[in-house]
């Protein structure tokens, strides 16, 4: 920060440095060392005083010495012929006799970071190491990483990490968890620090001595050790069993986090940890502190993807106070959504009423995407407040609505002719482009129950010259062409100056092209154009998948108390700035709207496709991978339904028996990972109704596939059991 | 695990900067103050920041956000209660947590913040701990300081604390007066609707402890109705098998002031509204003004008296300004942050106070179509309102006689009634 008279000031302060009668008297020698370090911390240059302040550092006074040692670490790298002056002095400071300033002076000398210091520092180091006083080992040991860290190609020292892991046995407390934070950081290559069964019971036994962010640390190491047998597991959660309670954040989450980890293969177990941590965790959901407040809930957030049932008696607790922050209200509406029950709908919706009055648009729109969310499972509550909405006339709270609608009408087919008298009705414009899109959208795919649909659409038409979003330009065109199918007389015309206009003058390629392909398939008769554009308006399926399905605590449990779940936005903002996939009623399947679930990491396809002769080549050929029964209940609904709602999930169906036969069959196949998977599902009336039997044969084996691919059928099946029961 | 720790003011300006590991440009910063820029307020900057290369966690308190930038992945909760940390040791140290305290001790900042990390990794936390190794500033031993010409403010010992086997106390205590006293302290956090109904409540409890006992006492304290408490967290200190069976709080305290342990009360039908607010706001359709009348009295308070009674309105943007009448207390509207604050003080059960006149409104401008929300500040001297009392306390493990003693109060938190 160049600023007037720095030249002078710096004169000056080199005069008084270096004026004897000033060094004589330690109280005003210190005030001119500490007027540099305020200028430094200014973001002045004050390196030019190297010399004098390496001189300042011979003295007896701890601050002095301490802010000297502050200026050499910061100026050190730019000036290293210089630096090694004082590697003297600070050599000498670490055979001091008084413990504070041999740990200062090594902590600082391994602070320097400039080339070629490490054969300065290397010795001091080793000796701290074995240092009598607790406060320089703990010094030394992070020491041996920084000394790593300065010459990263080096060899590692074979001796040294002994003496660490030697040290791991160290009296006190902080240095054994220095030494795994050091050997971490230094054996990063080799994967870090090994725990194994001596040292893991060594850490447990002692985790009473640390202090809360020792524990953290050190059970976060923890995750990595693997007990031998059940007993050791339970010896090991019994110990840990008093930290899930711990009144640090940090400590409760990490403990609920190796506990899930641990108990990976006992859900039982799983389930008795989540529901003890439930205190502590919501505790901190009121914590004081906003940004404590925050994490919590983030967690919370990710936990009732497993737990929901938990916690929703708990739901007052998400109510939104006005003097939150934004992302905290947020947090808590995405979790008031999970929690929705038959008992506290009522509330919790006329709780989101009152939000959607937000003076901040994001807030209020948030609000309404969250009835909308609700709305998926009781419609006719929330439709209601939806439409009232409207009537306040405030323009995002418009947009939001109809983005909410689409969807509703999407998902709730049921919703379809309340959502079309209100669209109907509705009076003001909307400028943003994803409220036009929505409006559109409906317009187009409703056009016949709305009866100024046209009209409206129509003004939209005129008006295009001024629009800029080349989305809704898109959205316009589907809509229009669509409502020419419904009602040709009213929209002919109009639909050919749309046309007109899109491929004279249009300049974006995408709507050129859009317009082009209608242009063309209008050239080849209504009858195709009927077939191609007139696709179901509404996918019931769709919400079914897209709604509460309990998913497994292993799903998540590698995140928990990681940053991901912080930076994780609402699944459903995600799913929302996907972007109108409702848009193109013409590409419908191109996107699958499903929500990130367990098997997000099994990506089946349904490409390339097979065909019946050589689907029935493979089944003859390959060998039975996998025979088992599924145990989950049946899905009464027209196979044609279970077709469907399988491609979704991007499992074909080959063939399959008449609905009312039994046994009935079913052929299915799919791709993940490079593997070809075949199933033949039978449903047998000798063993129960609700019993399947699953014979899968994949070509080439990969046994994690093939659970992924159970796991997706098994919950495509529950989704749509439920949808139908 | 911490890389480095900027303090920067909500102006904008960083005023200190820390590094541990290698120099990061102040330029990292800019993604805060982009958040900053996008967010309403200082509060709205979300706790977590990604850039390209680092992650920012950052703690806004008493206008200053603490921002620690981050490389690895760590637990974000273990990053948070750290940075509140660190705040709360310069509250500790220099009695406020300011910009201006902090330039002021920037010397004692940078050595706190020296013994308190290392490498990144948290070396010595504990407040009594620091408090040895780095003495804070006091107007004597700044006095004694320039008559004597020498001393630092640097304890040249290292404290014995980190020796002794429980790693909370340091051995070897001294006191002439063994004293030991606990405040309880209880929080209404509660959302009334306009009728005056309860929408939430709940109560959080804390148990602050200032104990000076010589020696290595044992101290066991017990409630009447430790029933009452929900999801408890306690001190390290705490040994948590006794509370599980006996419900009874049984531990070697730590020297000095500590949190002995923070508790909920949840139960709806337990939580006591100590007042009842009778209150009318309303926006005429037609001549741009409107009413107000606020009436607020004693409800449940268990014969105690309740005092500093304060209640903040956030008016609509259109409101203009306030003509307003009390019998009790003054109040005051601000037409710029649109915020009217009604400080009553002490409620007295003979007279009500109340609050009214009229409120004129921004012409020509639509009714706003929500009423504002009161916020309620209020204490109760000598009264837990869960109704938690402390049974008594025992001492073992030492001779003489302590000196002990117990407050109770009650304030509100976030307590807010809606019209």
């Amino acid at each position: 920060m160049p600023y007037l008279g720095s030249e002078e000031t710096l004169k000056e302060l080199k005069r008084a440095l270096s004026n004897p009668s000033i060094q004589a008297d330690r109280l005003r020698y210190r005030n001119v060392v500490l007027r540099v370090i305020r200028l430094m911390t200014q973001g002045l240059d004050v390196s030019p005083l190297f010399m004098e302040m390496v001189k300042a550092s011979a003295s007896v006074d701890m601050v002095q010495k301490k802010l000297l040692y502050l200026y050499m670490c910061t100026y050190a790298p730019l000036k290293p012929d210089l630096a090694l002056l004082a590697i003297n002095t600070l050599r000498k400071d670490c055979a001091d006799s008084n413990p504070m300033v041999r740990g200062l002076a090594l902590r600082n000398m391994c602070n320097l970071r400039m080339p070629g210091i490490t054969e300065y520092i290397q010795q001091p180091v080793l000796a701290g190491l074995r240092d009598k006083a607790s406060y320089v080992r703990r010094v030394a040991v992070l020491g041996c990483a920084k000394m790593q860290n300065l010459q990263p190609e080096a060899e590692i020292d074979g001796a040294v990490v002994n003496e660490l892991y030697g040290l791991l046995r160290d009296p006190d407390p902080v240095v054994m968890v220095n030494c795994l934070r050091a050997l971490e950081e230094m054996l990063k290559a080799e994967g870090g620090v090994v725990i194994n069964k001596p040292i893991a019971h060594h850490l447990l036994n002692r985790l009473k001595e640390l202090d809360s962010w020792g524990q953290s640390d050190t059970l976060t190491f923890l995750l990595r050790y693997e007990p031998r047998d059940e007993a050791e597991l339970f010896d090991i959660l019994n110990l840990l069993d008093g930290h899930l309670q711990s009144s640090h954040g940090a400590v409760a989450t990490a403990t609920l986090r190796l506990f899930l980890r641990l108990a990976a293969a006992h859900p039982a177990v799983q389930a008795d940890a989540l529901s003890r941590a439930q205190g502590p965790l919501l505790a901190m959901c009121a914590s004081a502190s906003r940004e404590l407040r925050f994490a919590a809930l983030c967690h919370v957030r990710r936990l009732l993807r497993s737990v929901a049932t938990q916690y929703a008696a708990h739901y007052k607790r998400f109510f939104c106070s006005y003097s939150e922050p934004g992302y905290i209200r947020l947090c808590k509406m995405d979790i008031l959504v999970e929690l929705v029950n038959d008992e506290n709908v009522a509330l919790v919706l006329e709780e989101l009423r009152a939000y959607c009055t937000d003076v901040l648009p994001e807030l209020a729109q948030a609000a309404i995407f969250a009835i909308g969310r609700i709305g998926q499972m009781y419609s006719e509550r929330c439709l209601g407040i939806l439409v009232s909405l409207l009537g306040l006339r405030q323009e995002h709270i418009t947009s939001a609505v109809l983005q909410t609608f689409r969807d509703l009408v999407w998902l709730c087919p049921q919703c379809t002719t309340a959502v079309c008298r209100a669209v109907a009705s509705l009076e003001d414009s909307i400028q943003d482009s994803e409220g036009k899109q929505a409006l559109i959208w409906l317009l187009g795919a409703h056009g016949d129950k709305i009866s100024s649909a046209p009209y409206v659409l129509e003004d939209y038409i005129d008006s295009l010259k001024a629009e800029l979003s080349s989305l809704v330009k898109l959205e316009l065109l589907t809509a229009t062409v669509r409502l020419f199918l419904s009602r040709p007389a009213e929209t002919q015309d109009m639909m050919g100056r749309l046309l007109h206009y899109c491929i004279e003058e249009e300049g974006d390629m995408c709507v050129r092209d859009r317009a082009l392909l209608y242009y063309s398939l209008l050239l080849c008769g209504v009858e195709d154009i009927r077939r191609i554009l007139g696709g179901p308006t509404t996918d019931a399926s769709l919400g079914v998948i897209a709604g509460h399905s309990e998913e497994p605590v292993d799903s998540w449990a590698p995140h928990f108390n990681t940053l991901e779940l912080l930076l994780a936005r609402g699944c459903w903002n995600a799913a929302l700035s996907k972007g109108g996939f409702h848009s193109t009623g013409d590409f419908r399947l191109s996107v699958v709207h499903v929500r990130d679930g367990p098997h997000s990491s099994l990506s089946l396809s349904l490409e390339p496709a097979l065909s019946p002769e050589s689907f029935e080549r493979h089944w003859l050929e390959l060998d039975v991978s996998h025979v088992g029964p599924v145990t989950c209940p049946w899905p009464h609904c027209l196979p044609e339904a279970l077709q469907a709602a399988l491609q979704l999930v991007q499992i074909q169906v080959l063939a399959f028996s008449r609905p009312q036969s039994l046994p009935w069959k079913a052929y299915l196949y799919s791709h993940g990972d490079g593997t070809l998977i075949l199933a033949e599902v039978l449903r047998d009336s000798t063993q129960g109704a609700d019993h399947l039997q699953l014979t899968m044969k994949q070509v080439p084996r990969d046994k994690h596939v093939l659970q992924g691919f159970v796991a997706v059928l098994k919950s495509a099946l529950q989704a749509l059991s439920r949808d139908t029961s | 695990m911490i890389h480095s720790l900027f303090l920067v003011s909500t102006a904008g300006h960083i005023f200190l900067e820390k590094h541990w590991k290698s120099v990061i440009s102040r330029s990292v910063c800019d993604y805060l103050f982009e958040a900053q820029g996008k967010a309403s307020a200082p509060e709205n900057v979300p706790p977590v920041i990604a850039t390209p290369h680092h992650y920012l966690i950052s703690v806004y308190r008493d206008r200053i956000f603490f921002v620690a930038v981050i490389q690895t992945e760590v637990p974000p909760l273990f990053v948070i209660e750290f940075l509140h940390r660190v705040a709360e040791t310069f509250q500790d140290y220099f009695g406020e947590c300011s910009e201006a305290s902090i330039k002021d001790n920037v010397v004692i900042v940078y050595e706190l913040l020296e013994e308190m990390l290392d490498n990144g990794f948290p070396l010595a936390t504990e407040a009594n701990i620091l408090k040895e190794m780095i003495k804070p500033p006091t107007i004597l031993r700044s006095v004694v300081n320039t008559i004597t010409g020498g001393s630092s403010n640097v304890g040249g010992t290292l404290p014995t604390g980190q020796l002794s086997n429980i790693p909370w106390r340091r051995t070897g205590v001294k006191y002439t007066n063994n004293e030991a006293y606990f405040d309880v302290v209880e929080e209404i956090d509660a959302i009334l609707d306009k009728s005056g109904t309860v929408v939430f409540a709940e109560i959080q409890g804390v148990i602050d402890a200032c104990v000076k006992l010589s020696g290595m006492p044992d101290l066991t304290l017990s409630f009447v109705n430790p029933r009452l408490l929900d999801d408890v967290s306690f001190h390290p200190c705490v040994r948590f098998k006794r509370w599980e069976a006996e419900r009874v709080l049984s531990f070697i305290p730590p020297d000095g002031n500590f949190r002995l342990m923070s508790y909920h009360v949840n139960a709806q039908n337990l939580v006591a509204i100590p007042v009842y607010v009778k209150q009318n706001v309303s926006f005429f359709e037609t001549g741009s003004s409107g009413r107000l009348d606020i009436t607020v009295g004693p409800k449940q308070t268990m014969g105690k008296t309740i005092e500093d009674v304060v209640i903040t309105v956030h008016m609509p943007k259109v409101v203009l300004n306030a003509n307003l009448t009390t019998n009790q207390g003054t109040s005051t509207y601000d037409p710029v942050t649109k915020v009217l604050v009604w400080d009553i003080g002490k409620l007295n059960q003979q007279k009500v106070p109340n609050l009214k006149g009229s409120l004129s409104l921004q012409s020509g401008a639509p009714r706003p179509d929500e009423n504002p929300t009161l916020n309620i500040d209020l204490r109760i001297q000598q009264l837990a309102i869960s109704g938690l009392k402390v049974n008594r306390l025992n001492m073992f493990g030492e001779k003489y006689k302590p000196f002990k003693g117990v407050k109770y109060v009650t304030k509100a938190g976030k307590f807010q009634v809606r019209t």
